[in-house]
């Protein structure tokens, strides 16, 4: 996977930097005894665990009644949630997969995390699907199987896709992860000792970096690549048809699949900023997370945050343009109806904050990019939760429109879930390497001797 | 036996005949006799239900009904066919009989009060202490009933005439100044019956005569038949003159909010203009006429003088027409008065004996008034009564505050109750003998004369409950007393009686036979000797025509007391199937509410869902507000049977949210007729600035422009299609228009989407073959429907859905499967004009392009090759994806197990023993996680699809019967296969008036075709 | 072939010895080399001579396995008990177009994994006898099997590129 060109080479990463061996002992030495802080963080995650759990509990004993959801709005935070954690899903596979396949020098440094994040943040969303439905004990029945009656799913329901959709995509992102760790995880088990030397010999899979293994290894990588890309934009357009499918005034627009594209892109880096900023600060990673590469994703924030502002203009302009009542009143109520402060909240955070990134200062000021990541985080939460919950509650009957208000319940399995995915980033953090040590060797100068540096390599 | 509702009179036959067999010893100490399982084989084959006919026993007006029963047990009340009041019809109340029957509050037998504590006691102990205590009141022996069945009511008066008792019989909405107005009248104390069929015009001085007024099932069929539009579109007038617009008055073309009090003056007046322009002479009452012009009472009524004018010149025209009411809300302390002078209208104009029919006095004994309770009250608290027994009555509950009901009966040694659940009364009683339920005992209804029904019992006494038919006890006690009354049994006693009529009227001579008949048919008819044309006779009885006084004269607003269109007078608080039927007007539940004028609310800065302190000289109460646009502005109105807290537990519940509003009133008594006065004070509006999470099924009463209920001119409708097709444009009428059909959506076709339509184009149901099976459909006629929701609880009792509680309502999880959508169109209580709201039952519309359907992952939605949407509830997942799509929002979840023996939580739904033998055995019965909704009784389907295949024959139109259908008083619904072109849905879903909700904005195709509502007035264009 | 066991182990510091050593034993006629690196090094594929492998033909093949299975269950499934839904056709081809891109990426993307494996002999359990820890840091290694030419002619080659360390191997342990 030779992808920096040699002009890159040391021109993304600090200076400081300097041979291969000091990668590995900087990069390696988080791989240890973790401190005071990292258990504190560790327990919060549990608790959140446990909230999510016991809530999911209630709700499995007592029944879906315990959320906030009613007729006819029938989705809610549940729902909201899934789609944002898929959406979070997204600049993993984006940044590995897709920069590259275009060959951008600056993932190398980032793209570990991202796909660390990626593979947890489906692992977190793909709950959500099993958590909404009444009957979660039926809930296999979405899976094709040879049942009693040989009644098989229906292949025309956008939710059936989402299992197939969701679940290639953990599958997919999860080798690619784990194919990208081999080499580290030697690396790792060159040096480490007692149990951590058993479990990475066991990752590692026995890897020796043999010329062999690299060839293979580097073809393998650019075709799970090839293959990743596609599918990156593929699973949330069919999260967006869930909603595009049904005939919903809100839903029914063909703008939705790359309007969820842009929005999950946006989103997930933005969550890679927010994930970076303090594992940089923390583990004292400057040297290799530095400024230019958060200016490089903030510049993709700053693409994504404009298409996905222009998708909102573009809704609301067809809403008009069609003259229908329906279509018309729905989005009259998105900004002025009983959820005006989560479509209000939206624009601003997606539409309005992302704008200060056109200024260089504050592309290159880390605090200032990790506030505003959190803004895009919450705002991103909050357009699905407009998408969803208004246009349900406001549908083409209106005897029958209504209000939804969440649970405790809801509340408590969304900010759970957090806790789940923050588990998961936790251990990642300490028992794989963060940044990918054998990749950011390829954009350090190659070590050539000293004397015969001139003659390079003849 | 090819058709199949003769086949279902053949099971009946045998039923009664089965039913006869067991006669002969029939009281309650054998009673087990008349269990299913001792007659003959046919009655008890599994899976085939036995009908028996009896009378519905929830109201007065004594509709005949059919009782659906499966393996001895009753599952469902429906109306009797043959019965001249109901016609195969019943109302909301009237089904809900079973949840009556089934009520798992019922006394489990007869109870002690010792030392304030009740203890189960023997019926022999029971009977031998009544008699003890009866042998020693040497006469001073009370009896308060309700309105009784005229044998029990003969009985039980025989009985204390026997004891040197006497009996009151007290109801709180009383028909008494209209028997009184019509005894000053024509001589006779009878109450008119109406044939709004008849009339081309219809005026109501405020009687809700849809919902509650005498004989509301009777009532709404002929009101559909008067004000629905025939080919030749010639349609009957509604006028409403009232301060209010109840569910009836919401059906008016017109509304003149006249002052309250002032009906008769309007109607004098009326009379007045009709007598001088050639009506009728209105004889003695001549001078009266004199005294009110329409200038005279323009003050008074809020009406210029034109208008009166024009509208009596309009009424006499339109003859025959028929003015009617006040009604009971209307009762106030010149209530008779008011009556004589509708009925001076209605003789004036020439309607007395065409649409108002003057009986000969009826067997019913009338009503004793409120006077007699009164002087009943002082004998009591005077220490002069030693046994007081109550009977159908609740008067600890449904008396005024002021009336010290309790006191009095306090002052009674030995009190004895017959109420077979809890009620306010019997917590005071010392003794309980707990009554059957009407459908477990013998007896007898006369609703006018000429119409004699007989109750019979359909099922064994529910075996939870050791009830004994109040008949039975005073026979058995009057032969403890030693006294012999005729018949050991209250179901001998009864048929010796009818016996009597039966040979008095020379009817014939083989009465066994005309008893077997009549219990088969429930009915026996004779003709109406009385209703020949009658002078008005000069009164005997001082009357003012003018508006009445009002206590609290100081407060700002008049205070209507409305009969609860669902509860009565609240004697059906513990049915929650009555407690979750939205009501006709403020669509909400459980819980109560005052009306307030919507301008009036505005200016209060009061929404609905406001808490308000509603306070009169005589009491308070606090309740949320409905801000309603069709009430007067001086007006607010409040309706009865809330606060049952001394009830069972589903009313204990309602009554956290609710309030009795009788102890707002004064212990009034109108005169001459001594009736209690319902609308007798004026009451202050307070905010509390708290407020109260209604419990409303409405979105909004608004259309925002969707045309999901449109309407017509009657011009419109008249005129040439060609305008007509321009008027409906838009709003699902019959525009050519290009429709993406099944194929994939891939071939547009040309469609007018009407019956002959089907099936569409390219739309072949992927493999299924359009020519070999049927597309069931329904048709709705909006013109025809009143909104009065009978429907809803029909379905609910056939379909076994479940209710969810008031939380749950307030959260829009009602599971109601018919929603009756209410939207105010024209409504406008400051001036006299048109009114028009839009009433749709909105059920599972059975799209053929269904957007719940491709949705679903597991298919438990799909279509079925008749073309309904099926919902295959064990298939369920719970996505809730249908429930979104569903344009329509038919499609109800359940959110937990409602239908448990234990709510999921505290005040939910569930369904406690007995209340669970309800359930419609055909169905199944749904589980937390499941989506559920209208099937197009796809159970009824198959059951006549089953019969006919078994006598090889096809399937007759009209044979195949939906609950809400068979239910309808309006007969406004249709149903039947579109397929077939000679059916009458299909012959309907081509008149000019039809349109499908939604349709061309979505394409759904649906299966449930409505036609407009027309409208006398102009509508905008597009009808909304 | 216990004739011509064992090989000889060289270590590097240097790219550009590494580099050379691997040119000159190629030219002495020397074959099976392995060359350990810490980073992948186009500059080894290249001196070594590698070709296109064969991983993508595994891909193509997975890829379009998966296209056909999508394509063939959907359709049988829908066959196999005809339920019209929304009035659409029982085949409703878009629809199973999603399910079939799926399975595409899914098979694709196992099957190069498979490829992997079995073309890069991982998993390799075989224990890290010819081999030091520094390959997965700085260092980079080139062993020359006695099977590929003479060890003493092989010593003398990398020798003369200055590693930082040799070592004989007798046993032929290494994979």
């Amino acid at each position: 996977m030779a992808t920096a060109t040699d002009k890159h080479r040391g021109s993304l990463t600090h200076p400081d930097v300097g041979t291969y061996k000091q990668v590995n002992d900087e990069v390696l030495k988080v791989l240890s005894k973790p401190g005071k802080g990292w258990w504190a963080l560790l327990a919060l995650a549990l608790a959140g665990v446990g909230l999510f759990f016991t809530s999911w509990a209630i709700q499995i004993v007592k029944g879906i009644g315990v959320s906030g959801l009613t007729s006819p709005v029938g989705w809610g935070v549940y729902i909201t949630t899934f789609v944002f954690w898929v959406g979070i899903a997204h600049s993993g596979t984006l940044i590995s997969a897709i920069l590259f396949l275009f060959r951008a020098p600056w993932r190398q440094s980032v793209y570990r995390m991202a796909e660390a994040m990626t593979v947890f943040a489906v692992m977190t969303a793909g709950l959500f699907p099993l958590i909404h439905v009444g009957r979660v004990w039926h809930a296999y029945w979405l899976i094709p199987y040879p049942n009693s009656r040989y009644l098989w799913p229906n292949f025309r329901s956008p939710l059936v896709w989402d299992v197939f959709a969701v679940t290639t995509y953990f599958t997919v992102s999860a080798v690619f992860f784990y194919l990208g760790t081999i080499p580290d995880t030697a690396a790792a088990r060159d040096r480490a000792t007692g149990w951590r030397k058993t479990f990475y010999k066991v990752a590692a899979m026995g890897w020796r970096g043999t010329d062999r293994e690299w060839h293979h290894f580097g073809k393998a990588y650019i075709y799970l690549a090839a293959l990743a890309t596609p599918l990156v934009l593929s699973v949330h357009s069919v999260v967006s048809w869930d909603f595009a499918m049904g005939i919903v005034p809100g839903w029914h627009a063909t703008v939705f699949a790359p309007y969820f594209v842009a929005g999950a892109i946006f989103s997930g880096v933005a969550m890679v900023i927010t994930l970076a900023v303090p594992i940089r600060k923390i583990f004292g990673w400057e040297n290799y997370l530095t400024v230019k590469h958060f200016d490089a994703l903030s510049k993709l924030i700053l693409l994504t945050s404009l298409i996905v502002l222009y998708a909102y203009l573009t809704e609301f302009f067809m809403a008009w343009y069609s003259g229908e009542p329906p279509e018309r009143q729905m989005f009259w109520n998105r900004l002025f109806g009983d959820y005006w402060w989560a479509t209000w909240t939206m624009l601003v955070c997606n539409g309005i904050v992302p704008v200060l990134l056109w200024f260089k200062r504050v592309r290159h000021s880390i605090s200032a990019l990790f506030v505003i990541t959190i803004f895009i985080n919450i705002g991103m939460w909050f357009e699905r939760f407009v998408i969803i919950v208004t246009s349900l509650s406001h549908e083409y009957a209106p005897f029958a429109w209504g209000v939804y208000r969440p649970s405790f319940v809801e509340m408590g399995i969304m900010v759970g879930s957090f806790a789940w995915f923050g588990f998961w980033f936790l251990l990642f953090t300490r028992l794989l390497p963060a940044v990918a040590i054998a990749e950011l060797k390829e954009v350090l100068p190659l070590p050539y001797r000293p004397q015969a540096q001139e003659g390079g390599a003849d | 036996m090819t058709d199949g509702i003769k086949r279902r009179d053949f099971l009946k036959v045998l039923g009664v005949s089965g039913a006869g067999a067991s006669m002969a010893g029939c009281s309650t100490d054998d009673v087990e006799k008349l269990l299913p399982y001792v007659v003959p084989p046919e009655e008890i084959t599994p899976g085939v239900a036995t009908w028996y006919t009896s009378v519905c026993g929830e109201c007065a007006a004594g509709c005949g009904v059919w009782v659906k029963t499966r393996e001895g047990r009753a599952i469902k009340v429906e109306g009797n066919p043959n019965h001249p009041v109901s016609a195969g019809a019943l109302c909301a109340r009237g089904h809900s009989a079973m949840q009556g029957l089934y009520d798992p509050d019922r006394f489990a037998g007869p109870m002690l009060r010792e030392n304030g504590i009740l203890r189960p006691i023997s019926w022999d102990e029971a009977e031998t202490m009544l008699t003890e205590r009866i042998q020693g009141a040497g006469g001073r022996v009370l009896a308060i009933t309700g309105k009784t069945g005229p044998t029990f009511g003969e009985l039980f008066d025989n009985f204390l005439s026997g004891v040197g008792g006497s009996r009151v019989e007290y109801e709180a909405l009383s028909e008494a100044p209209l028997r009184e107005a019509t005894r000053i009248a024509f001589g006779r104390n009878v109450a008119p019956t109406y044939e709004f069929a008849e009339a081309r015009m219809v005026l109501s001085f405020g009687a809700d005569f849809l919902e509650s007024w005498i004989s509301p099932v009777e009532h709404t069929r002929g009101f559909a038949r008067m004000t629905s539009t025939d080919e030749y579109g010639s349609k009957g007038t509604f006028v409403f003159l009232g301060s209010r617009l109840g569910l009836t008055g919401a059906n008016a073309d017109e509304w003149f909010p006249i002052a309250p009090g002032s009906e008769a003056a309007v109607a004098l007046a009326m009379a007045n203009v009709i007598a001088r322009s050639g009506g009728r002479d209105a004889g003695p009452y001549r001078e009266v006429l004199q005294a009110y012009t329409p200038e005279s009472v323009a003050a008074a009524s809020g009406l210029d003088a034109e208008s009166i004018e024009e509208l009596a010149r309009r009424f006499a025209d339109a003859a025959p027409a028929v003015a009617v009411g006040p009604g009971y809300a209307g009762h106030h302390a010149n209530a008779t008065a008011a009556n004589l002078a509708v009925l001076i209208l209605n003789h004036v104009a020439g309607n007395v004996g065409r649409t108002v029919h003057l009986r000969a006095e009826d067997r019913a004994a009338p009503v004793a008034p409120f006077t007699d309770l009164q002087s009943a009250l002082g004998r009591m608290s005077g220490g002069d009564v030693q046994v007081a027994m109550v009977h159908g009555a609740n008067p600890a509950y449904s008396l005024p505050g002021e009336a010290n009901f309790a006191s009095a009966f306090g002052q009674v040694p030995f009190k004895v109750s017959f109420a077979s659940t809890p009620d306010e009364t019997s917590a005071l009683a010392d003794l309980i003998l707990p009554d059957a339920h009407f459908l477990e005992a013998w007896g007898d209804s006369n609703p006018r004369e000429g119409v004699y029904s007989i109750q019979q019992p359909v099922m064994e006494r529910v075996p939870h409950f050791d009830s004994k038919q109040t008949g039975d006890v005073l026979l058995s006690v009057a032969a403890r007393l030693g006294q012999s009354l005729g018949g050991a049994t209250f179901y001998e006693y009864m048929r010796s009686e009818i016996g009597q009529i039966y040979s008095d009227r020379g009817l014939g001579s083989d009465f066994d036979t005309f008893w077997r008949e009549t219990l088969k048919d429930g009915v026996f008819i004779l003709p109406n000797a009385g209703d020949e044309q009658e002078m008005l006779r000069s009164p005997d009885a001082a009357l003012s025509f003018d508006a009445p006084g009002f206590t609290g004269e100081d407060r700002e607003f008049f205070l209507q007391v409305l009969p609860n269109s669902r509860l009565a007078d609240g004697r059906h608080a513990n049915k929650p199937w009555l407690q979750e039927l939205p009501d006709p007007v403020s669509k909400m539940t459980w819980h109560s509410w005052v009306e307030v004028n919507r301008h009036v609310a505005e200016e209060m800065g009061l929404e609905t869902g406001d808490m308000v302190r509603v306070s009169s000289p005589h009491g308070a109460v606090e309740v949320p507000v409905y801000s309603y646009p069709g009430i007067r502005e001086d007006t607010v109105a409040l309706a009865m049977g809330g606060g049952r807290a001394g009830s069972g537990r589903f009313a204990v519940q309602a009554a956290k949210g609710s309030v009795n509003v009788m102890s707002l009133l004064p212990a009034q008594t109108e005169q001459p007729s001594g009736a209690l006065v319902l609308q007798s004070t004026r009451v202050s509006v307070e905010p509390t600035g708290r407020r109260y999470k209604v419990a409303t099924i409405e979105g909004t009463d608004q259309q925002h422009d969707r045309g999901i209920a449109p309407a017509m001119t009657l011009a419109a409708l008249t005129h040439a299609d060609d305008d007509h097709a321009e008027d409906d444009h838009g709003e699902g009428g019959h525009g050519k228009l290009q429709e993406l059909q099944a194929i994939g959506g891939f071939v547009p076709v040309e469609t007018e989407g009407r019956a002959e339509d089907f099936p569409l184009p390219g739309a072949q149901y992927g493999d299924y073959d359009p020519e070999s099976n049927a597309r069931w459909a329904m048709a709705i006629d909006l013109d025809k429907c009143t909104g009065c929701s009978a429907c809803v609880t029909a379905c609910q009792s056939e379909n076994n859905v479940a209710w969810t509680g008031e939380s749950q309502v307030a959260m829009g999880r009602d599971l109601g499967w018919i929603r009756l959508e209410r939207y105010y169109e024209t409504v406008d209580a400051t001036h006299a004009g048109p009114v028009d709201v839009r009433h749709l039952p909105m059920l599972c519309q059975h799209c053929g392009n269904a957007p719940c359907e491709p949705v679903c992952p597991v298919y438990a939605a799909y279509h079925t090759p008749d073309g309904l949407n099926g919902q295959v509830y064990n298939r369920c997942v719970g996505t809730r994806y249908c429930a979104n799509n569903c344009p329509y929002k038919v499609r109800v979840y359940n959110w937990y197990t409602y239908q448990g023996e234990e709510p999921a939580f505290e005040g939910l739904g569930h369904a406690p023993e007995p209340l669970n033998w309800a359930f419609n055995p055909d169905v199944t019965v749904r589980t937390n996680g499941i989506m559920e909704k209208c099937s197009f009784c796809v159970h009824r389907i198959r059951e006549v699809e089953h019969r006919a295949a078994l006598e090889d024959r096809r399937i007759f139109d009209g044979e195949v019967v939906a609950a809400c259908q068979q239910s309808c008083p309006a007969e406004a619904i249709v149903f039947g296969n579109i397929r077939d072109p000679e059916s009458r849905v299909a012959q309907v879903a081509q008149n000019q008036r039809t349109y499908r909700v939604l349709n061309e904005l979505i394409n759904t195709q649906p299966a449930v075709h409505y036609l407009q509502k027309v409208v006398l007035h102009e509508v905008e264009a597009g009808g909304h | 072939m216990s004739a011509n066991a064992g090989g000889i182990l060289a270590s590097f510091d240097y790219l550009d010895d590494t580099l050379g050593a691997i040119r000159q034993l190629r030219d002495g006629g020397h074959t099976d080399l392995t060359v350990y690196a810490p980073l992948p090094e186009h500059h080894i594929e290249e001196a070594l001579g590698y070709k296109q492998g064969p991983v993508r033909t595994w891909t193509l093949v997975g890829g379009l396995t998966g296209t056909a299975t999508g394509l063939a269950f959907t359709t049988w499934t829908a066959m196999d008990w005809p339920l019209v839904v929304g009035g659409k056709p029982i085949l409703s081809i878009p629809a199973f177009v999603i399910i079939m891109f799926e399975m595409t990426i899914l098979f694709g993307a196992l099957a190069t994994v498979i490829g992997l494996f079995i073309n890069a002999r991982i998993p390799n359990p075989r224990p890290l006898v010819i081999y030091d820890p520094e390959y997965s840091g700085g260092r980079f290694g080139i062993y020359a099997p006695a099977a590929g030419g003479s060890l003493d002619d092989a010593r003398k080659i990398l020798e003369s590129h200055n590693p930082v360390e040799l070592r004989e191997d007798t046993e032929g342990a290494h994979a």
